[in-house]
């Protein structure tokens, strides 16, 4: 029997989700399809229509079939990935999973929310009734066609032709409730499965937080938070902790022993400090958190990146390189990194679980990348004050973070 | 070796008043570029244009920058911090409040965090190989990746809320004035248990980590191969020998942990909502209380440098040798 591989599991997790959602990645294409045309037959401004939410779903469509073609027919990555899976590899996969493709993985906005009063708080595994408004307009122009069709097919947080109840009932008429208020909703309007009223079911996974929001889809968002602020502050960290010890070790001593030094007085005080003190001057968002965890996880690389380059210098290679007459950045990228990069990325991905711990933890004192984002941290802190009758706002969120964290250090620890 | 000892002692000492020096510096930087003007919570409109320069005047704001920062500097090192802006009295008086709590509970996790690394480390080590320790060795790497803030949170809906046994926050019953000190104190340990599981936790299991990959690499090594040839009894050459060699690496790593404990447990402050300096420290900046920004973390930078050169002193009673490596 063959060996069931990391290969087979990203083809199954891809075809499934291309299978379990193949309705709504035809009506994206077919809305490019429809954009694409009318640009071509229109003059008038449909650029307007592109957002972010716009290019984010069409981005990761594409990129899910990309991907799936450079999985089957690349042969170095069709070959890295015939190994087994384990723990390490499962959960990193699935979480460049939700990264790349958070708009086909979830079906509806990380803010949409709608009738609070019935949705808010819900039990992981519950599922709500809801009745859907008729479409009434009808589009004339081209372009009007192009909005309604686009309205229908991206999500929105929010949701006009939709109402959440707890119960309900027909007569002549369509009552529901909501929380003890009652509804009267004229029948001729909603959407009807022949001559009953459809009555449609949403169903909630991980339950739904204080404003009704699906927990499900905001932790699945949220990991695009932690990845994105964990890879540029890395980056930042990364281009900082090389280019300083690379001065350091290249040219005098006076120079050496100021950058070190300075190094060291970082080292002693903790980062937290600056950070917490930053952002609260300054005010917080995505970039000054990612700026300042950046500007603060370099210190640890310099040391390690120092000792390196100090053995590299003395060298036969490096010095032949330089008798050549190589410049000094072609010194760095070609003779330096490709030495020390083991040891490096080993710091980094150590610096990567640090910087999302960090931006988690930030979250949680209120110091995060803000409310816009639905970070881990940003979850756990909204959390905090349902603790008596919402448990899975603070331990879902809070599993996900331990799961990433053990995953990463595991893999660093590995390497 | 006396002479050697002194020259350490000094060259630490002034390394650790230029690192204070540097902090208070980058400090008093980052407040004055931070947009917003402190003088704001004490000018109402109202007020006369005299009386408010009286007041720039005796905040010393309407001198030129570099004075105010040459007199700011003058004061920081002869102990005045001036006054808080939320608490509107000396920054002393009320890091005084905060610390001493601090200093209890931080004391009281670090010994345990020590004890029960050492007692576990022990343990395991003796089954070296068995389930118990590969169990003990992956839940060590588990509990230490746990960030506080989600252990904490854990703790406080299994225990208090879902079985009701510990309070949820503070550090004192509603009618506690009335009892006696023996059940005050009692009452105190029992706010406190939850905190200190969560704080306790993570350190726990760092330290276990250095300890029991200390035992492991020392009970390699000839000299203790050795000993057992020569017919000392296990538990001579475990104390007298593996003992000693092994807890060297911790013994810097505590006094980095020790450091960052007394400057405040922040987030297990915060969760549990305790009167600690993190929480102060934390509360300050972002309540843009400068003075007692500025006295909190000197208060904090000065205890890590102390804790840093006490694990030194600790590390050369172990091992004379570090004196020569320690002033390098």
């Amino acid at each position: 029997m063959k060996k069931f591989t990391l290969l087979t599991l990203i083809l199954i997790l891809l075809l499934s989700l291309i299978l379990l959602r193949g309705n709504y990645i035809i009506s994206l294409l077919y809305l490019c399809y429809v954009f694409i045309k009318t640009s071509f037959t229109q003059n008038s401004n449909i650029l307007q229509i592109i957002d972010l939410p716009f290019i984010d779903n069409v981005s990761s469509v594409l990129l899910l079939f990309i991907s799936l073609f450079v999985v089957v027919f690349s042969k170095s990555i069709n070959k890295k990935l015939q190994q087994k899976i384990n723990f390490i590899n499962i959960v990193i996969t699935l979480l460049l999973m939700c990264f790349l493709f958070a708009p086909i993985i979830t079906v509806q906005h990380p803010d949409f929310q709608k009738n609070i009063s019935v949705t808010k708080l819900l039990h992981p595994f519950s599922s709500v009734e809801y009745v859907r408004f008729k479409n009434e307009n009808n589009p004339i122009t081209e372009k009007d066609k192009l909005i309604s069709l686009y309205n229908s097919v991206i999500y929105k947080p929010y949701d006009e032709n939709i109402i959440f109840f707890d119960s309900s009932q027909t007569d002549t008429e369509f009552k529901c409730f909501q929380a003890g208020e009652e509804i009267v909703i004229d029948k001729s309007l909603l959407v009807t499965d022949g001559k009953e009223i459809k009555i449609y079911n949403k169903f909630f996974p991980l339950g739904t937080d204080e404003f009704g929001r699906d927990v499900f889809t905001r932790i699945i968002f949220g990991s695009r938070i932690s990845l994105l602020v964990g890879f540029f502050a890395v980056l930042i960290s990364f281009l900082l902790g090389i280019i300083l010890a690379y001065i350091a070790t290249q040219s005098g001593r006076l120079l050496n022993i100021v950058i070190s030094r300075l190094t060291d007085l970082f080292l002693t005080v903790p980062a937290i400090f600056f950070v917490l003190l930053f952002l609260a001057f300054f005010g917080n968002n995505l970039i000054s958190v990612i700026l300042v965890l950046g500007f603060t996880g370099w210190m640890s690389l310099f040391k390690i990146a120092k000792s390196e380059m100090i053995s590299v210098k003395q060298k036969e290679f490096f010095l032949t390189a330089k008798l050549i007459g190589l410049n000094k950045r072609e010194l760095l990228i070609k003779e330096i990194l490709p030495v020390i990069i083991v040891p490096v990325i080993v710091n980094l991905i150590f610096q990567f679980s640090n910087v999302i711990l960090a931006e988690s933890a930030l979250s949680f004192l209120g110091l995060g990348t803000g409310n816009e984002y639905s970070s881990w941290g940003r979850m756990i802190q909204s959390g905090q004050r349902y603790l008596s009758e919402a448990w899975w706002l603070v331990i879902i969120p809070g599993l996900v973070l331990i799961i990433t964290l053990l995953a990463i250090n595991e893999a660093g620890r590995k390497l | 070796m006396k002479s050697e000892l002194l020259k350490l002692f000094i060259n630490r000492i002034l390394t650790s008043i230029l690192v204070l020096f540097l902090l208070i510096t980058l400090v008093f930087i980052l407040i004055r570029l931070a947009p917003g003007d402190p003088l704001q919570k004490f000018i109402s409109p109202k007020l006369s244009p005299e009386l408010a320069t009286q007041v720039e005047k005796s905040f010393n704001l309407d001198k030129p920058i570099h004075i105010q920062y040459f007199s700011f500097l003058a004061k920081i090192f002869s102990g005045d911090f001036g006054v808080s802006y939320s608490y509107r009295t000396s920054v002393l008086t009320v890091i005084k409040n905060y610390f001493l709590f601090t200093l209890i509970f931080s004391t009281i996790s670090f010994l345990l965090q020590f004890l029960i690394a050492f007692l576990i480390a022990r343990f395991t080590f003796k089954n070296k190989d068995k389930l118990v320790d590969r169990i003990t060795n992956r839940a060590a790497v588990v509990i230490y990746t746990i960030p506080s803030f989600v252990l904490g949170l854990f703790l406080v809906i299994v225990f208090s809320v879902s079985l009701n046994l510990f309070p949820t926050s503070g550090i004192e019953s509603i009618h506690n004035d009335s009892v006696s000190v023996l059940q005050k104190i009692a009452d105190h340990l029992y706010h406190l248990i939850l905190p200190l599981i969560t704080l306790t936790a993570a350190g726990s299991a760092l330290f276990y980590r250095y300890l029991r990959d200390g035992f492991s690499q020392v009970s390699n090594m000839n000299f203790i191969t050795s000993l057992r040839a020569s017919g000392f009894s296990e538990k001579e050459i475990f104390n007298k020998h593996i003992l000693p060699n092994a807890i060297q690496p911790l013994i810097s790593v505590a006094g980095i942990e020790f450091g960052i404990l007394m400057g405040g447990a922040l987030i297990t402050e915060v969760i549990f909502s305790l009167p600690g300096m993190g929480r102060l420290t934390v509360s300050a900046i972002i309540n843009h209380d400068y003075p007692l920004v500025i006295g909190c973390t000197f208060i904090a930078g000065l205890i890590m440098i102390v804790a840093n050169m006490i694990a030194d002193l600790i590390k050369i009673k172990f091992d004379k040798r570090l004196t020569k490596e320690l002033i390098e």
